[in-house]
């Protein structure tokens, strides 16, 4: 029931001893290109100061532009920058993302959103009950516990930034608001891919929602007809705490997917609703058990069988 | 990820999944399983034991889990004609790394570790489980053993990890050898008188012995030997804990943080099965704002007991791998150099 292991570093000793042939051949280079992409190093120099300007990223160090984080090189005319790959959320607006409140303030929220700073979310960019077109008015300042509180969990579009680069976000929207019926898995931000939409609805009633920021909700799949505030906007269901009834086959499906979401991101596979999809049909294929996939090789055959297949369509 | 608050409805999803007949946990996990944990010894060169350990995390992930890098430094003591049982502290300290807590505050991080370092001194340093070779000179000098553990991230289940982590640290430590010295004052050259020659030629006499003897040493010296020292004394009884989490009627081992923040009550037991002798129970700790009664503690002290057992197996067949690999190691090394 309890095992021990030895960490990475230990098991693949010998698989990076085979390597060391490959450094070799990479250091050939000034930096390690794959495709088009220039990938550096903390400390890697990359180019010289005195004809390029130093951007995000980087120092200069002996009249050198040195790279200070590990990240992709990025050149806009004399500038260089280098875009870490292990980083926080990088805002843009029009972006979908999922928040947890940290604090009720005067007349606003502030959320985490995994990036540097706290996004806001003011009082007047959410739905209040009784409509859209409604004045927002003293009492609801007084009763904005009753909407969102601390630890919340809520999708939201990131709709501007502020002069310090917070993101201001908003849900006058009915596909945003509160979150409930499901979890929460947090993967690295960077393998999130623009989608055309992030909410996913998969088979066997689970719904997905990829936020950009790293956020992943899981959760019971709820009919588009019988969604809340269809017309009149029912802020009372909206602004629930209460999970509905879930039965056990969709809490093994959300534990399922779950899963699969935290192997995809340990092997740095980029998460978008198809690769999820493919992966949780092969899950059902070869109907393994849920916690089956933590295990290592069941975990190594899932990827393997997902990126063959993306490289089949890709071929096609 | 750090998780000041779950939303109330995260809580009620975790709290139903688990209280389900047939319980099911975030991960996909049983209720009585473990998450995966990675354990290594011997990590710190200049410690006289050190251990890192992960709890939760597969091997190929670079972040995530629980981790604690723990380490033994002995230091030589002055200590009283009072302490009895030839002397030797064992004092425990837990330091959480700011990044693995970064939304708390710097006095609420102090708070955190002073419990975490009360709770493992109030067991590790017990008169009970004091190592016997801790001593050097009677009444005179012992060691002193500072066990040091950080935790590197929290991804729940602290009390387990920090206690595994001592455990593999504790039976990692090597005692370095000594042997007493006892200043015996040259009767013979007092007895010679005024002799009016030089004796240059003769031999230098130590005033030093160091033979074993049982007159009373004054210090010692580190004896120059192959290996670093003996094993702690009674090692086999360094305790492991289990922290059993409680709702009504059903209780899970090995939370992650959510979990964590969505049970009303935990206990930590704190076991150790000496050779030869029933396990004892060294430290019980409720956690939390939940309540139990008394008839429900002692099946739960029994079931604890249960899944310590298996806890203290599977640790001690993985630190028997650890030993055997690092001699391996150093076995290579030498006949590398050769």
């Amino acid at each position: 029931m309890i095992t021990f292991s030895s960490p990475y570093s230990l098991v693949n000793q010998r698989g990076a001893d085979a390597d060391a042939d490959e450094d070799v051949y990479m250091n050939d280079d000034e930096a390690s290109e794959v495709g088009n992409v220039k990938i550096t190093s903390p400390g890697e120099s990359i180019t010289s100061s005195r004809a390029f300007m130093r951007g995000h990223g980087t120092y200069v160090d002996c009249d050198e532009v040195v790279a200070s984080v590990a990240g992709i090189i990025e050149r806009v005319n004399k500038l260089v920058t280098v875009r870490a790959l292990r980083t926080r959320y990088n805002p843009e607006v029009g972006d979908l993302v999922i928040g947890r409140i940290t604090e009720v303030q005067p007349r606003r929220w502030k959320v985490d959103a995994n990036a540097r700073q706290d996004a806001v979310l003011m009082l007047s960019s959410v739905n209040l009950p009784g409509g859209v077109q409604r004045r927002k008015l003293e009492s609801d300042e007084l009763q904005m516990r009753n909407f969102f509180e601390e630890g919340d969990l809520l999708v939201a579009e990131v709709q501007a930034f502020f002069a310090d680069g917070a993101m201001s976000l908003h849900t006058r929207s009915l596909k945003y608001g509160k979150l409930r019926n499901g979890q929460l898995v947090s993967v690295p931000p960077v393998l999130i891919r623009r989608l055309k939409s992030h909410f996913c609805t998969l088979p066997s009633g689970v719904d997905l929602i990829l936020g950009l920021n790293g956020y992943i909700w899981i959760s019971k799949h709820v009919p588009e007809n019988e969604k809340e505030g269809e017309e009149g906007f029912d802020a009372e269901a909206v602004y629930s705490n209460q999970n509905d009834d879930i039965d056990d086959a969709t809490r093994t499906a959300i534990a399922q997917i779950s899963n699969i979401i935290r192997v995809l991101a340990s092997r740095s596979v980029p998460i978008t609703d198809a690769i999820v999809l493919d992966a949780y049909e092969w899950v059902i294929e070869h109907d393994s058990d849920v916690k089956e996939l933590l295990l290592e090789d069941a975990a190594d055959a899932l990827i393997a069988a997902v990126t063959m297949k993306k490289e089949l369509a890709e071929q096609y | 990820m750090a998780f000041k608050t779950l939303s109330k409805s995260e809580k009620s999803y975790i709290q139903t999944s688990l209280q389900a007949p047939s319980p099911l946990r975030a991960d996909g996990r049983s209720i009585h399983q473990f998450r995966a944990i990675t354990l290594q010894t011997g990590v710190v060169p200049i410690a006289n034991g050190s251990a890192q350990l992960n709890l939760g995390r597969s091997s190929d992930e670079s972040m995530g889990g629980t981790e604690v890098l723990a380490a033994a430094r002995l230091e030589v003591e002055d200590i009283g004609v009072d302490a009895g049982g030839g002397g030797g502290r064992v004092v425990c300290a837990v330091s959480c790394s700011p990044a693995a807590y970064s939304y708390l505050s710097a006095a609420a991080l102090d708070d955190l570790q002073h419990d975490y370092s009360a709770v493992l001194n109030d067991v590790l340093s017990h008169a009970s489980l004091r190592p016997p070779n801790l001593g050097i000179i009677p009444s005179r000098k012992a060691w002193l053993l500072t066990l040091d553990l950080m935790i590197l991230s929290d991804a729940g289940n602290v009390y387990d990890a920090l206690f595994m982590a001592a455990r593999a640290v504790l039976w990692d430590t090597r005692v370095p050898r000594t042997r007493a010295i006892e200043y015996r004052p040259d009767k013979r050259e007092g007895g010679k008188g005024g002799g009016d020659e030089m004796d240059v030629d003769s031999e230098p006499h130590s005033g030093l012995d160091t033979r074993r003897s049982k007159a009373p040493a004054i210090d010692f010296e580190l004896e120059d030997h192959w290996d670093d020292g003996a094993v702690l004394g009674g090692r086999e009884a360094w305790p492991v804990s289990v922290t059993l989490n409680l709702f009504p009627g059903v209780h899970f081992l090995d939370a992650t943080t959510q979990e964590e923040a969505a049970t009303p009550l935990r206990l930590v037991l704190i076991f150790s099965f000496p050779t030869r002798s029933p396990a004892a129970l060294h430290g019980m700790h409720l956690l939390g704002t939940g309540d139990t009664d008394l008839a429900q503690i002692e099946s739960l002290v029994k079931d604890g007991e249960k899944y310590a057992l298996e806890i203290y197996t599977a640790l001690n067949a993985k630190l028997k791998d650890e030993e055997l690999r690092r001699t391996e190691k150093v076995r290579l090394k030498f006949s590398a150099a050769r």
